[in-house]
């Protein structure tokens, strides 16, 4: 009860601070996108509207993901409001897990009033919407998530500005694992073994990119998605339990 | 005195600024233009997009954007592709960018389709075509006007119709395609002297086939494949006959007499087939047009 009270706050906080103008910026790019660019390209018309609405989707959500994560508790400590909550009998973890819930929400939110603007475009433009789409719309949903832990976990031990730029690092690494392996196996001896732990250590966030299947409406195999959604969430646990830990030992001055 | 006393007023005056930032913006606005007017701006995105970065280097600093990417670099090779007069080098970069866009979404068969087709008829660069073409065919099984324009560009172009053929062959089983397909490469197969192959394509794809129609043309086409074939045998024959003898024999049956055939071959249509003993030529009496395609090209000299 507690945890969904502390979500909901964070939740309201965000609507507070005027997040949802991203969905403007979106509205704008996806009707420019429909009446103007359609007549710049040749051919198919159809995957220049799903590309730009699921990477716009995709680049606003993890834009707030870590840009809003990492002041979830680095501000309540600069603002000393943590105070006010510490103090309550609420535990550490659950404050955590509320403040990672709330962004969640919002997230959740935006994106499906995205979702629904491009659900609109692609029906009115008569472009076909196959079920490959929902599911990579969950995929991006995941990232966000495991986005958003990151971000919280940086935000327990650090400042707002290094935060965002070790989420970015993160991110951006998460992008490039699959290198990270493949030089590793080019290597030998304890560069190899540094390489692979990297890379089963770091979150893979290509994983989650299924916009190509969309645009050239692959499917995916159930089980697939099952495992990439199982790799998402145990991921997410392990940065909110490691966040937690970290977070449990620290001292507010 | 006057700008203390702006500052310390309460309601600071609007009209001032507000004139300030118009002569600006006006002032930017103006800059830009004459700044765009120094260099050509064609020429400038042309020399970007042949400068590109290759695509295996392209793609991860998309971070997963590379379909994105690719849409965003074809919209930008589609504004320049005919604003310079075509010469040569010019096509090395067109083919550079297409090279991109397309290892940032191989699946992107629409710009391969483009690519093959611009770069053979306008570029007159049929290797850089070929190149395009067979590696959008090795990452799309299954777009049928890949293996065709392949087959077109060996066909027309480098006169290769042996290639052509297994190209079409391979566009004619895929799904999407024109009906003729079938006919065109089995015409192919026939004029590259592989008339059994050809016959045995046609024979694969009747089986395919349920529909009564297309197997009526296909075997109609195998047909005219067996003439093709017969003629093939034919002529060699008297070839033989005339080296051996000196002159070519009057009628088709000096062949048996003279041991160089067995038996004369049945016209597939009914007819028979005719000698013209002053050129060596053969001819069915029913189909006196010899199986090939029709080419621009070579219209007038066949």
């Amino acid at each position: 009860m507690k945890v969904f009270s502390i979500a909901f706050n964070t939740f309201r906080e965000n609507l507070r601070d005027k997040l949802l103008y991203n969905l403007l910026i979106f509205a704008l790019l996806m009707i420019g996108s429909s009446l103007i660019l359609m007549r710049l390209t040749l051919g198919e018309f159809h995957r220049l509207i799903l590309d730009i609405g699921l990477g716009s989707i995709n680049f606003f959500g993890v834009l707030i993901a870590i840009f809003v994560g990492i002041g979830l508790v680095s501000k309540e400590i600069e603002k000393k409001t943590i105070y006010t909550i510490v103090s309550k009998p609420v535990a550490r973890f659950q404050f955590l897990l509320g403040k990672y819930l709330g962004l969640s929400l919002t997230l959740v939110i935006n994106t499906a009033i995205m979702t629904a603007g491009l659900l609109a475009v692609l029906y009115f433009q008569d472009v076909p919407i196959h079920s490959v789409l929902f599911k990579a719309l969950g995929m991006i949903m995941l990232e966000f998530m495991v986005v958003t832990a990151v971000a919280l976990l940086f935000s327990t031990f650090s400042s707002a500005t290094l935060s965002a730029i070790f989420t970015l690092a993160i991110y951006v690494i998460g992008h490039l694992t699959p290198d990270l392996k493949a030089f590793g196996q080019k290597m030998e001896g304890f560069g190899q073994t540094v390489l692979e732990g990297m890379y089963y250590v770091l979150p893979n966030l290509e994983r989650f990119n299924l916009k190509g299947h969309v645009t050239h409406q692959m499917d995916v195999p159930a089980g697939d998605l099952l495992m990439i959604a199982a790799y998402g969430m145990a991921y997410t646990a392990f940065l909110l339990m490691l966040a937690s830990v970290i977070f449990q030992r620290r001292d507010f001055r | 005195m006057t700008v203390s006393r702006a500052l310390h007023r309460h309601g600071a005056p609007i009209l001032q600024p507000l004139l300030f930032i118009t002569l600006l913006l006006g002032g930017i606005g103006w800059l830009q233009a004459v700044l765009d007017q120094r260099q050509n701006r064609d020429v400038i995105q042309i020399e970007e997009l042949s400068q590109l970065p290759r695509g295996e280097y392209l793609k991860p600093a998309l971070f997963g954007y590379n379909n994105l990417g690719a849409d965003v670099l074809w919209l930008r090779l589609l504004q320049v592709l005919g604003k310079k007069k075509n010469t040569t080098d010019e096509y090395d970069w067109i083919y550079h960018a297409m090279d991109v866009i397309t290892t940032l979404d191989p699946h992107y068969d629409y710009v391969y389709y483009v690519g093959g087709v611009v770069l053979t008829n306008l570029a007159n660069r049929v290797d850089l075509s070929n190149q395009l073409l067979e590696k959008g065919f090795k990452e799309n099984s299954t777009v049928w006007n890949i293996p065709f324009l392949l087959g077109y560009n060996y066909y027309f172009v480098l006169g290769d119709a042996a290639k052509a053929a297994k190209y079409i062959e391979a566009a004619a089983r895929l799904p999407g395609g024109p009906a003729y397909l079938p006919g065109l490469a089995s015409r192919m197969y026939a004029e590259a002297s592989n008339p059994d192959t050809a016959l045995q394509f046609l024979e694969t794809l009747w089986r395919q086939t349920q529909d009564s129609e297309m197997r009526e043309v296909l075997e109609r086409r195998a047909k005219e494949v067996m003439i093709e074939r017969d003629i093939q045998v034919l002529e060699s024959a008297v070839q033989q006959y005339r080296s051996k003898q000196g002159s070519y024999p009057k009628a088709l049956h000096d062949l048996i007499a003279n041991g160089y055939l067995n038996h004369l071959p049945q016209e597939p249509f009914g007819g028979f087939y005719e000698l013209d003993s002053k050129t060596g030529m053969v001819r069915s009496s029913t189909h006196p047009d010899r199986l090939k395609v029709f080419r621009l090209d070579k219209r007038g000299k066949v």
